[in-house]
């Protein structure tokens, strides 16, 4: 074995061997743009409300849900969710952007906690 | 190359058509993954106790505790029975809003211990396990009543 051999299996096939790691490990992290949430930065988006699925409903979909915003894809304003409950689901009868009354609900429980 | 899955919408939308998802939003705020575990905990957990969970994230104002109230009893279904969990990262606050039926079945003390395991979550800033979690305490002290088990 001369020396470019002995060269190239005891630090070109380690090399390599690191090399194959580090881009499996930090490629798939360098491709997600998302954003990850850190404790302490501001936060930026609009209010979101999600609520769950309704008990026999057949494939709930986004435009015939109760609360504000309530489906998982995020929140819809005013005339865009009106025109989007009647467009798309045209049989669906909404009576525009479905905020429910507020209704007392009796000695309110809870617990408060902060980070 | 042809891509499988193909996310550019073609060029078929009127002025009627809303947009599609990958046109709303560069910036989403969950991916799917975390949103179809979101999805899931919230509504397996409404489905187990029979109250029903929302989820609210986004600003809370200065009195956060008031506002959440307010929250809860617009939240829909009967508010009573609802448990409302409202997070805001910004403020690093969460708070829990229990309805006088639900509040029997999950005292606050309950409530306090899933707070507390969300906030260790949120501190290591992950959102949708520490949510997931503090869903399942919740859900757990809840139970499960005996007139929602069917026979099968």
């Amino acid at each position: 074995m001369n020396v470019a051999e002995t060269i190239l299996v005891f630090a070109g096939a380690p090399l390599a061997i690191i090399a194959v790691m580090a881009l499996l490990i930090f490629l798939p992290a360098a491709r997600s743009k998302r954003p990850r949430y850190k404790p302490g930065q501001p936060w930026e988006h609009a209010p979101v409300w999600y609520e769950p699925h309704p008990d026999h409903a057949p494939a709930a979909g986004h435009g015939e849900t109760l609360a504000i915003g309530s489906s998982v894809y995020g929140e819809r304003h005013g005339d865009d969710a009106a025109g989007h409950g009647s467009t798309s689901h045209g049989a669906t009868a909404i009576g525009g952007p479905a905020a429910p009354a507020p209704v007392p609900a009796g000695p309110l429980g809870g617990a408060r906690g902060t980070w | 190359m042809t891509r499988a899955l193909e996310v550019e919408s073609h060029d078929t939308a009127t002025s009627e058509t809303g947009p599609s998802r990958s046109e709303e939003g560069g910036e989403q705020l969950f991916s799917f993954q975390e949103l179809a575990r979101l999805d899931e905990a919230l509504t397996m957990s409404s489905r187990e106790t029979g109250l029903r969970f929302t989820l609210y994230i986004g600003d809370l104002g200065k009195p956060t505790r008031s506002r959440a109230e307010e929250l809860h009893a617009a939240s829909g279904g009967k508010p009573t029975e609802s448990v409302l969990i409202a997070i805001s990262p910004g403020q690093r606050v969460v708070e829990v809003v229990t309805g006088a039926a639900a509040a029997r079945r999950i005292p606050d003390r309950a409530c306090a211990l899933a707070v507390l395991s969300m906030t260790g979550s949120f501190a290591n800033g992950d959102l949708v396990g520490g949510i997931v979690n503090g869903l399942r305490q919740l859900s757990d002290q809840a139970g499960h009543p005996s007139g929602l088990r069917r026979p099968y």
